[in-house]
């Protein structure tokens, strides 16, 4: 059964549905730019992107009123928005990889010398 | 009797004919094309190019009538009335998108196969069929508005399901022809080679076309029908369109930037997988209020929230491609629109579709001007995108695979015709947002989803407000699309230039 959102949570069922969408894109660039540059800077904005995913997500459960088996789109959107982008970055590499193309690594390393 | 003073006041048909013919032939020096640049394929791809952009601004046109009628609800009642030209208003567009989709596929088979079209006199043949039924479709749409709902209706007028309104009679005319369109298709794979990209691509097509019969069914119950109403339009939107222009982009990003084949095909098969994994059952976000069993509820909730899914992994793999090949290509504005593509199909399918698919928000957004805002967004970020791109490439082969890069003159007309076009499609999706925040507000939450509410809320002024700048940016739109015309017409007219080859151009060091 469902219990549906209460007026006066409107708005926030919006704005965390779609933050939840928009910090699981940054998470997942941040992150791949993360492998690419060694800048710690990045690594934490990757981090902080998460966070703000987990908090849309707590924050859209109590909002749509989540209860019971409902709650398996929250506990999936925390697990699967932490490992998509890990998986999305290695098919990046591993479609990419190629015998003479030095990658985009050296370039970007090279380029921050 | 002759009476020569009426001869001069009426035109005789012939010199009507004869004078289209004058302005045709001037129309025909002034763009200044060169077929021969073209394959036999090639040719009539363009022809269905050039009647997608038709419908384009047919589809725009009606829009703008339709956003008229929401300000001043007299104009033009009883002529035109707001359901014929929001019908035509959407038909148009899935129409010219069709058109632009099939297009693009005469394009690209020739190329990847390796060999010539096969039965290509049917092809043309089923093109100017094709053309003349839609052609008629909308005079009667225009000349019928009104009339008894019989079966005789059904064949002849109208069916009466949003986006796919055509009669019977024009649908089994266009099943024949798509018969036709998938003919072509496998056989010209039998006779060259298949690839991975082509088997995509006639799996899909099964789907695709199969799907459409499931619109033409006729059900007394309103729950039936709509329950195959939304196999056609959710199932090709959310699942065989995205995998079809998954295809194109396949193709595309081998021409344009000189990707490599088992790049594009590994990402293709991949998006097929979570396309289809999510996408089929989100299906389930229709059922939700239609008499439907209950748990629809959940299916629909929980697969349509994986949906966004495939296109974060899109953008994020569309910025790394574009960071590896440096943005090096020899048609800018076609990368543009490409790059436009996985942004608007990212916000309008992803993050516009997120926002309300949840049972517990859709009970209040269903059906408002929300469902319009995400309705936009999506198709155009997502189709009319990835269209327009393929047009750019076209029309750079038509030119004579000229130089369409760096220094091309004039090419402040297709950054504004880019600018104008997402610029005007955005205002208006804002406007709709707000528009259905307020509708689901005062209408359903309030006021209980009653006539009573309905009116309450087309009334308040932030709605009426919004529907101003609805009709603002929808001229915003307007205008870019009439530039996007006018730089597809006149782009590399006079470039001496050729463009290179791109052959994979990954940066070394
Ligand atoms: C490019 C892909 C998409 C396109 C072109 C598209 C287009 C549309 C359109 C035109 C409608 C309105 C249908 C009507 O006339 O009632 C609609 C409804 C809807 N869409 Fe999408 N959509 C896309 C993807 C998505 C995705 C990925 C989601 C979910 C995450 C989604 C969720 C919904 C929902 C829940 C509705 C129903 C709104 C209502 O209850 O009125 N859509 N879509
Ligand atoms: C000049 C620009 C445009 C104007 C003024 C306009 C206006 C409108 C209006 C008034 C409606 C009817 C909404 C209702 O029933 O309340 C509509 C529906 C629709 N339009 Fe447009 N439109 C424009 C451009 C576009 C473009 C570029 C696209 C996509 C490529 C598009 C796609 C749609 C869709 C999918 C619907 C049905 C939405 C739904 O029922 O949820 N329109 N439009
Ligand atoms: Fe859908």
């Amino acid at each position: 059964m469902i219990e549906p959102v209460a007026l006066k949570d409107f708005f926030i069922t919006f704005f965390s549905s779609a933050l939840i969408i928009l910090a699981g894109a940054a998470y997942a660039l941040l992150f791949a730019w993360s492998k690419i540059n060694s800048h710690t800077g990045i690594k934490i904005g990757a981090l902080a992107a998460y966070a703000v995913l987990v908090a849309s997500v707590l924050e859209l459960t109590r909002a749509a009123q989540f209860q019971g088996y409902w709650l398996i789109i929250s506990v999936a959107m925390v697990i699967g928005y932490f490992f998509a982008p890990i998986g999305i970055w290695h098919l990046c590499v591993k479609t990419h990889g190629h015998p003479d193309d030095t990658s985009i690594k050296t370039k970007i390393q090279e380029d921050e010398q | 009797m002759n009476t020569p003073q009426l001869d001069n006041v009426i035109p005789k048909p012939a010199s009507v004919l004869d004078k289209a013919r004058i302005y045709r032939d001037k129309f025909k020096a002034w763009v200044n094309l060169d077929s021969s640049n073209l394959t036999a394929g090639q040719q009539l791809a363009v022809k269905y190019f050039t009647v997608a952009v038709i419908l384009f601004v047919a589809q725009i046109l009606f829009g703008l009538l339709s956003a008229l009628q929401f300000i001043y609800p007299g104009f033009l009642y009883g002529i035109l009335d707001f359901n014929v030209n929001r019908m035509v208003h959407i038909n148009a567009m899935i129409v010219w998108m069709l058109y632009g989709f099939i297009g693009s596929i005469y394009w690209l088979i020739e190329d990847e196969s390796g060999t010539e079209i096969v039965g290509l006199k049917w092809a043309n043949i089923a093109f100017w069929v094709l053309t003349g039924a839609v052609t008629l479709v909308v005079l009667v749409y225009l000349f019928v508005q009104v009339g008894p709902g019989k079966d005789s209706s059904l064949w002849f007028i109208n069916e009466g399901r949003e986006y796919i309104e055509a009669p019977r009679w024009a649908d089994l005319g266009i099943t024949a022809v798509m018969l036709v369109f998938f003919y072509n298709v496998v056989a010209t794979f039998s006779k060259g080679n298949w690839s991975g990209i082509a088997g995509v691509l006639v799996l899909d097509l099964i789907a695709l076309v199969g799907l459409y019969l499931a619109g033409m069914f006729y059900m007394t119950n309103i729950t039936h029908d709509q329950y195959w109403w939304w196999w056609v339009i959710h199932l090709w939107v959310e699942a065989t369109w995205e995998v079809l222009v998954g295809v194109i982009m396949a193709w595309s990003l081998m021409k344009l930037l000189g990707v490599r084949r088992k790049i594009v095909q590994t990402w293709l098969y991949i998006e097929v997988a979570l396309m289809f994994g999510s996408g089929i059952l989100g299906l389930g976000h229709h059922y939700f209020w239609i008499g439907m069993p209950e748990y629809w509820l959940s299916v629909g909730g929980f697969f349509s929230a994986l949906e966004p899914i495939p296109l974060v992994a899109m953008v994020v793999h569309a910025i790394y491609d574009s960071g590896v090949h440096a943005f090096k290509t020899v048609n800018h504005p076609a990368l543009a629109w490409v790059i436009a593509h996985a942004f608007g199909n990212f916000f309008g399918a992803g993050v516009w579709g997120f926002m309300h698919t949840l049972p517990q928000i859709n009970l209040y957004t269903h059906g408002t001007q929300w469902s319009a805002s995400h309705g936009h967004l999506s198709f155009f970020g997502a189709y009319a995108t990835i269209n327009i791109a393929f047009f750019y490439l076209a029309i750079q082969q038509w030119r004579g695979n000229v130089w369409m890069a760096a220094g091309t003159r004039h090419a402040w007309r297709w950054k504004w015709a880019l600018g104008l076009l997402n610029a005007g499609v955005v205002g208006m999706t804002v406007a709709l947002l707000i528009a259905g925040y307020e509708q689901s507000f005062i209408e359903r939450a309030v006021e209980g989803s009653t006539w009573a509410g309905y009116f309450a809320a087309q009334n308040q002024p932030s709605f009426q407000h919004a529907m101003n700048w609805r009709m603002f940016f929808g001229l915003v739109t307007a205008a870019g699309l009439g530039l996007l015309v006018w730089d597809l017409l006149t782009i590399g007219k006079y470039e001496e230039r050729k463009a290179e080859k791109v052959v994979e151009k990954v940066i070394v060091h």
